[in-house]
């Protein structure tokens, strides 16, 4: 994904001039040659994640688009505010785009997961928040939001899935569309997993790569199912419960850190989001049926 | 005290008491070095957003009604419009909204972070090829923030000659956090630092226009409350108060017979 978000960026700063990239000391070779290119428009600021926050902020205030760029927990947990007052009260607007998405690097422990940012980013007025699963979305996403005078945040995976589908901002997908009593939903790279678990399941299967603003439109199509929604971070359930009175249940994150080393599939597997996993829940509201409130509760606590 | 000055903190410590809102201490040491940025900066009060302006920040934002004041006094609105200073309607908030009031370059309230829009400002101008500069008045209290210091390293190092720091040297935070020896401390990081009387506005102005390689740092040197001696030997517990009946005139008196 980073590959493609550096390609991509290469073909529009060669359109537009205002494009000036902020980075946090990471992916910097990976842009050598947007360096070369555009050495006035390249800035490898340095690990002071507030501080890049704020000047991209101050360089939108000089007409720029600003692309700030590294690691996720640093650069959302840690300069939230600077990301409320300096981008979005101000309205300052940047473009915000992390890498390490959730369990990327796993086998660098709790301080480098990062599975809020969708979740407490949603919360701030006039802020978009976008979770690309593919590199088609990130590509066409980024072209379609890059300039629009809003702050939106992009989150990057190094996992992204292959499944080609049409790409809108702020449109769901709707997977599968049979007529069940259970509809699963998700966003980002997850949807490889959940993909591969609900193949042959009588389930419809709605996805997003957009998380705010949410598809109310789509989901509001599914009112009269149970929805599941399984999600390799927090933000999506929040974002499906604003819709009143639908029968939700979320498959995903417990409210534990996650301890364990390893790949970002083997993290998976520990809180039931590798396909086995994901499919022995969906299995378990299916056998629950739609009379039995109890299926609604979180389904699952690894400890 | 220039006459000007004088009138500003009246102003301050009237909209004060009709108010029951403002940090009186803190806008009484940045009077001088605001009166000295608007006389000396490019800019237009009747049109706030002129492409050719130069960029001035409080980012020390409780320090607001000093800022309304002086931004009224050089006709960027009437004064009396400030006299709803932190009511419910008032475009004049206790920390100020650039949406709102004209002047107001960046909506300022938590610690720290003015000073790293104003290096965004700064870089982009510079891309821009543009002569404007930007100017961000900062606290000591402030300073205590690790973001003003991560400011000043990105800015020194992008050898930002466009950008100067007003530092309001008047040592708050004697108490808890003080930063000592500021000149040699921004120095240090690279700026090219002095000293002045910061309640001198024809040593500010002078500092103001002088050129600098690099980034430029002002270490003003203030009085919390300057102007009454009341305030400035009680800083702390004026901090954020508003004035009664009685107290209002004695501050008043003070003023006019300058105590400190």
């Amino acid at each position: 994904m980073r590959k493609q978000f550096k390609a991509t960026v290469m073909d529009m700063a060669a359109r537009d001039d205002r494009i000036v990239l902020v980075f946090g000391d990471i992916s910097v070779y990976l842009f050598n040659d947007f360096r070369e290119k555009h050495p006035d428009r390249f800035f490898n600021m340095g690990i002071c994640e507030n501080t890049l926050v704020s000047v991209a902020a101050g360089l939108s205030a000089q007409g720029f688009f600003p692309i700030v760029h590294t690691i996720a927990p640093f650069l959302v947990e840690r300069s939230y505010e600077q990301i409320k007052d300096d981008m979005c009260y101000n309205r300052f607007a940047g473009n915000i785009v992390t890498a390490g998405a959730t369990f990327d690097y796993a086998w660098d422990g709790a301080t480098h997961h990062c599975y809020s940012d969708l979740a407490i980013l949603r919360l701030l007025p006039d802020l978009e928040v976008v979770q690309p699963g593919s590199k088609k979305e990130v590509d066409v996403l980024l072209r379609s939001q890059y300039n629009n005078r809003k702050t939106t945040y992009f989150r990057l995976s190094d996992h992204p899935h292959d499944i080609d589908l049409p790409v809108q901002f702020g449109k769901g997908v709707a997977l599968k569309e049979n007529g069940s009593d259970l509809t699963v939903m998700t966003a980002g790279p997850i949807l490889g997993n959940v993909l591969e678990a609900c193949r042959d399941l009588d389930v419809n299967l709605v996805y997003f790569h957009t998380i705010k603003p949410i598809d109310r439109e789509l989901i509001e199509k599914f009112r009269h199912t149970r929805i599941l929604v399984v999600h390799d971070a927090f933000g999506l359930h929040e974002a499906v419960c604003e819709i009143q009175n639908l029968s939700v249940s979320y498959h995903g994150l417990p409210d534990q850190f996650c301890v364990w080393y390893g790949r970002v599939q083997d993290l998976r597997r520990m809180i039931r989001l590798d396909p086995a996993g994901i499919r022995e829940c969906v299995l378990e509201k299916l056998a629950c049926g739609s009379a039995d409130r109890a299926c609604l509760a979180p389904s699952h606590d690894p400890a | 005290m220039i006459a000007a000055c004088r009138e500003i903190r009246r102003n301050i410590l009237r909209i004060s008491k009709a108010s029951g809102h403002g940090h009186i201490p803190t806008c009484f040491s940045v009077v001088e070095m605001l009166y000295g940025v608007y006389q000396t900066i490019r800019h237009d009060p009747a049109n706030p957003s002129w492409e050719g302006r130069d960029i001035s920040i409080l980012s020390k934002g409780h320090a607001s009604l000093g800022l309304y004041c002086v931004l009224a006094h050089f006709g960027y609105f009437d004064v009396e419009k400030v006299h709803s200073y932190g009511a419910f309607g008032s475009d004049f908030g206790c920390h100020p909204d650039r949406l709102k009031v004209p002047g107001v370059e960046v909506s300022t309230g938590s610690l720290g972070h003015g000073i790293g829009v104003g290096v965004g400002m700064a870089l982009g101008l510079k891309l821009k090829k543009s002569d404007r500069r930007v100017l961000v008045l900062i606290g000591d209290g402030e300073s205590n923030e690790g973001t003003v210091w991560e400011s000043v390293m990105v800015a020194s190092n992008l050898d930002l000659d466009n950008f100067t720091i007003l530092f309001d040297n008047n040592r708050s935070q004697e108490r808890c956090l003080p930063i000592p020896n500021p000149v040699e401390r921004f120095r240090s990081f690279g700026c090219d630092s002095i000293e002045v009387d910061g309640h001198d506005v024809e040593a500010l102005k002078e500092a103001l226009s002088r050129r600098a390689s690099g980034v430029k740092v002002i270490v003003a040197n203030t009085i919390k409350g300057y102007g009454c001696r009341t305030l400035a030997e009680n800083i702390f517990a004026w901090h954020r108060r508003s004035p009664g009946e009685a107290e209002f005139q004695k501050l008043m008196d003070e003023l006019d017979a300058e105590t400190v």
